[in-house]
């Protein structure tokens, strides 16, 4: 197949411009994703930063708040104590411990529908009797007094006191007296000496001075020791409202949280504007790559179609200045070919005109011994007497100058009998020659090679030196369906190849085998040999070891090129000083087609 | 039939007659044997015997036979036989071999197949009359012969400047005047002035076939040994100036200066035997060259000076046209 420079480069070179193209669009977009992750990633990292911060503000400012207020809570619970204890607390203590809860107790929990153990009804009705015993007592009323009138106005809001069995003996709000707690981790902290705090928001409270709304409360768990100071003796349930603190440290928060938003929207802004430059530097890039992609592109084109348009014009050159070159060829070897033969002909030309040219003069000479012969006869036949008597004085000058014999006469007769022999000479060449060129016939026949081999030797004869002689060893009828002028050319090439290598004196054998399968024709030279460097070469066209002006170098690629269009193969075997053999081999059943080759 | 070349058979000259071809030989034999004595031989190899055995007057040969060729023969016959006049016989015009007969076999004359059967009786009659008047002595034509101080000058005719140089390079070792000439113009005055001794020439001068003048000098002054440098090789030429102008020489361009060297001092031997033995330069007659040719040639050589001279009729031109017609008259005998 022809190879398509320009379609195969444009193809290939298109390939790989759309991948590189490909690839830079697609690296473009990877880095534009990444840039944008890592600009995420950024500000996602830094708005967590700053959220952590601020809740860990916010969560220490409550932990601080929370623990300055249990100290404050500590504190007032001892006091409360040490101020209540000899007014009623004590008493209360007492008396509300003889009531007997064990029986409430012994009431056993159930399970609400989220699975958290919850008093039964009956149980919170047992402990609520409980409760308005304890309310019903004197000493209740007594400390729940003092209690009002000490935290009047303060930012107490509630103080409940449990006994160390749970049981609430009192609370700022009434209702909840006689409520079980025993089950309650800030009173069971408080129980093994753990104050706890806590700090939650209440929509509705109930505080000393009626109901309170949206407060956020600090209700501390503290243990309450006895005189002897190791011993709990109740624990102490203090609300504080701590609202107005918790709205500061809110409001801290918000503030916080407002700089943080804002912060991380310039930051994303900010990320957005860098974005928008590096996607744009970054398309620009690429465009400019692929721009300078195009122009290259563009340019390998040019390049390209112009050595393309180079190599057709050599390749049309080539071809035509081959075709000149096998036309010369042919005209060479047919110019030797017709010096030769005019050589030969020249030769019975020479005789036959020369003894044509003598006859004639001879003829002319024999004109007068006719004349007298012919007169002698006529005499005669007039007379018939046996002896006549000739009067010669007239005529004597005349006779006497005849030098002409009998045996010239003869002589003539050989004269023209070379003649006739140098006609045919010439007839035979003349035939030979048409045999030859076959300039009629230029269609394929079945063709007996001995009979080419026979004519290309006689014409052969004539061009290479006399001192060379050529041997004929024919098998029977070799019989191939060929081109005959096309084979004389090839045997022609051969055997005046063959003469070259002779030089002056020696020996060309040209013989034809058939074997079962083949049709072998062999010339064989005892020349001086073809050398081994220059052995592999002599097929090729325009190889030859002539000098230059001698010979196209195309004989024996020409010959090749026939031998192979008729199916044929042609082979060389050389040794220095003894001498080549070509072999001519065609297969038998030759159904090739042939190309014609007479251009 | 008309030239009877010898009045008694003693005095009948010997012809040997070379040809592969039987037919050759006998319509030679034909027509040869009424005035001379014929001898055949169908081979070099036969020939060779036969010269060594006979005094030839003339030998013929073909060129082309198996073994021996006519040059080969003709060339070893100049050795044997150098009385011989030698007459090669060509049915084609090979250069190679044309080239070696002129300059090793010497050969007198070329006759094309088919020969003139009123010719070529002539022509050996000619020969055998000049075989008999002298025989030049082989060993003073060796190529290997010393240069002479006595040598007369050599006169060099070629249009082209690089081949002077060359020349005189070639022969500055050798003592030997050397005239150049560019145009035949020149070559006439020089030719007029000078005792030429030996003649070298290109085959073609400013565009001018300048063999026209080595015949009709051969013609007129047959002892100045004419050598030609061309870079021309054609056989056709070759074979007439060995016809008409009967060239020493005929060396093909480019040539080694050694090789140039040895032909002239061999051309200048040979001059001075023509020139000590007058009736040896009739040995190199030659045929009548046509009064049409010296005309044509008195043309070319004006119009040469008038071109030139570069105007059509100058005014100075004349008188010098005047004088190279009148030189040539002089020199060539119109």
């Amino acid at each position: 197949m022809r190879f398509r420079l320009v379609r195969y480069f444009v193809l290939t070179s298109c390939v790989a411009f759309l991948a590189v193209a490909a690839a830079l669009v697609f690296f473009q977009q990877q880095q534009g994703e990444l840039f944008r992750s890592v600009q995420s990633e950024e500000a996602k990292f830094f708005g967590e930063v700053q959220t952590s911060f601020a809740d860990q503000q916010a969560r220490s400012a409550r932990r601080d708040l929370l623990a300055i207020h249990e100290g404050g809570n500590v504190n007032l619970t001892r006091l409360f104590a040490n101020t209540l204890w000899d007014q009623g607390l004590s008493a209360l203590l007492e008396r509300a411990g003889e009531i007997d809860v064990d029986q409430c107790r012994a009431i056993p929990d159930g399970q609400n529908a989220d699975g958290r153990t919850v008093a039964p009804p009956e149980k919170k009705a047992c402990f609520a009797e409980i409760g308005a015993q304890i309310r019903a007592l004197p000493e209740f009323a007594f400390l729940n007094d003092k209690v009002y009138r000490a935290m009047h106005r303060s930012s107490v809001f509630k103080i409940k006191v449990y006994d160390t069995r749970g049981v609430t003996i009192y609370s700022s709000e009434h209702a909840q007296v006689g409520d079980d707690k025993i089950a309650n981790a800030g009173f069971l902290g408080a129980m093994v000496g753990t104050p706890t705090s806590e700090l939650t928001h209440r929509d509705k409270f109930s505080a000393f001075e009626g109901q309170v709304e949206n407060r956020d409360l600090i209700s501390s768990y503290l243990p309450l020791y006895g005189q002897d100071g190791d011993s709990i003796i109740a624990v102490f349930e203090v609300y504080s409202d701590v609202t107005r603190f918790v709205d500061r440290i809110n409001q801290t928060q918000a503030e916080t949280r407002a700089a943080q938003a804002s912060n991380l929207q310039s930051i994303a802004a900010a990320s957005e504007n860098s974005q928008l430059l590096i996607d744009g530097s970054v398309k620009r890039l690429v465009g400019v790559l692929l721009g300078l992609l195009a122009v290259l592109f563009a340019i390998l084109f040019l390049i390209v179609s112009r050595a393309d348009r180079l190599l057709r014009q050599h390749e049309a050159e080539r071809s035509r200045s081959q075709q000149q070159l096998a036309q010369a060829e042919k005209m060479a070897s047919l110019g030797q070919m017709v010096a030769g033969v005019a050589h030969q002909l020249n030769t019975p030309l020479a005789f036959s005109k020369s003894n044509v040219t003598m006859a004639m003069e001879g003829m002319r000479e024999l004109s007068a011994p006719v004349d007298i012969a012919a007169r002698l006869a006529a005499i005669t036949r007039e007379t018939h007497d046996d002896v006549v008597t000739l009067k010669v004085a007239g005529a004597r000058r005349r006779l006497s100058g005849m030098q002409l014999r009998g045996s010239d006469v003869d002589d003539m007769r050989t004269m023209l009998g070379d003649v006739l022999g140098g006609i045919e000479q010439m007839s035979e060449m003349v035939t030979n020659l048409r045999d030859f060129t076959r300039l009629d016939r230029n269609k394929t026949v079945d063709f007996d090679l001995n009979k080419s081999l026979r004519n290309v030797i006689y014409v052969a004869r004539s061009v290479i030196p006399t001192t060379i002689a050529i041997e004929e060893r024919f098998d029977d009828a070799p019989i191939l369906n060929c081109n005959v002028s096309q084979m004389n050319q090839v045997f022609l090439n051969l055997i005046n190849n063959a003469a070259q290598a002779i030089g002056k004196d020696g020996s060309i054998t040209v013989s034809s085998q058939v074997t079962a399968d083949a049709i072998e024709i062999r010339v064989r030279d005892n020349g001086h040999g073809i050398r081994g460097d220059v052995l592999p070469h002599i097929f090729e066209p325009y190889f030859s070891t002539k000098p230059k002006g001698e010979g196209t170098g195309i004989g024996l690629s020409i010959a090749r090129e026939i031998v192979e269009n008729h199916g044929g193969t042609i082979e060389v075997e050389s040794t220095s000083d003894e001498g080549t053999t070509f072999l001519v081999k065609f297969p038998q059943a030759n159904e090739h087609t042939i190309i014609d080759l007479a251009a | 039939m008309t030239h009877a070349a010898q009045p008694d058979s003693s005095q009948r000259g010997k012809v040997l007659c070379v040809d592969d071809e039987p037919g050759i030989l006998r319509a030679l034999d034909w027509l040869l044997r009424r005035h001379f004595d014929v001898v055949t031989a169908n081979s070099g190899e036969m020939a060779m015997d036969l010269i060594r055995d006979n005094d030839f007057d003339v030998i013929i040969s073909d060129q082309r036979m198996p073994g021996m060729t006519g040059v080969e023969l003709l060339k070893a016959a100049r050795q044997l036989a150098p009385r011989a006049m030698r007459i090669l016989l060509t049915g084609y015009s090979d250069l190679q071999a044309v080239l070696a007969s002129v300059n090793e076999g010497e050969v007198f004359r070329f006759i094309n197949k088919p020969w003139n059967v009123d010719e070529l009786p002539v022509v050996v009659g000619q020969a055998v009359g000049l075989s008999r008047t002298a025989a030049p002595r082989v060993e003073d034509e060796q190529e290997d012969a010393a240069p002479q101080r006595l040598a007369d000058p050599i006169l060099l005719v070629d249009g082209d400047a690089s081949v002077h140089q060359a020349f005189d390079d070639a022969l500055e070792e050798v003592a030997v005047t050397v005239f150049h000439a560019r145009t035949l113009a020149e070559a006439l005055e020089v030719l007029d002035r000078e005792q030429i001794g030996v003649l070298v020439s290109e085959v073609r001068v400013g565009g001018f076939d300048a063999t026209r003048l080595i015949r009709m000098l051969k013609a007129k002054q047959p002892e100045i040994v004419s050598v030609i440098l061309s870079g021309e090789h054609d056989a056709e030429t070759i074979t007439s100036l060995i016809n008409q102008g009967q060239i020493y020489r005929y060396v093909p361009k480019p040539v080694r200066a050694g090789y140039m060297r040895l032909v002239v001092s061999s051309a200048q031997n040979k001059h001075r035997q023509m020139r000590d033995n007058p009736e040896l330069a009739g040995r190199h007659e030659v045929e009548a060259v046509p009064a049409w040719q010296a005309e044509e040639m008195e043309q070319d050589l004006a119009r040469g000076e008038r071109r030139r001279a570069g105007a059509p009729e100058p005014a100075s031109g004349v008188g010098l046209l005047q004088g190279i017609v009148t030189t040539f008259r002089r020199l060539l005998g119109r």
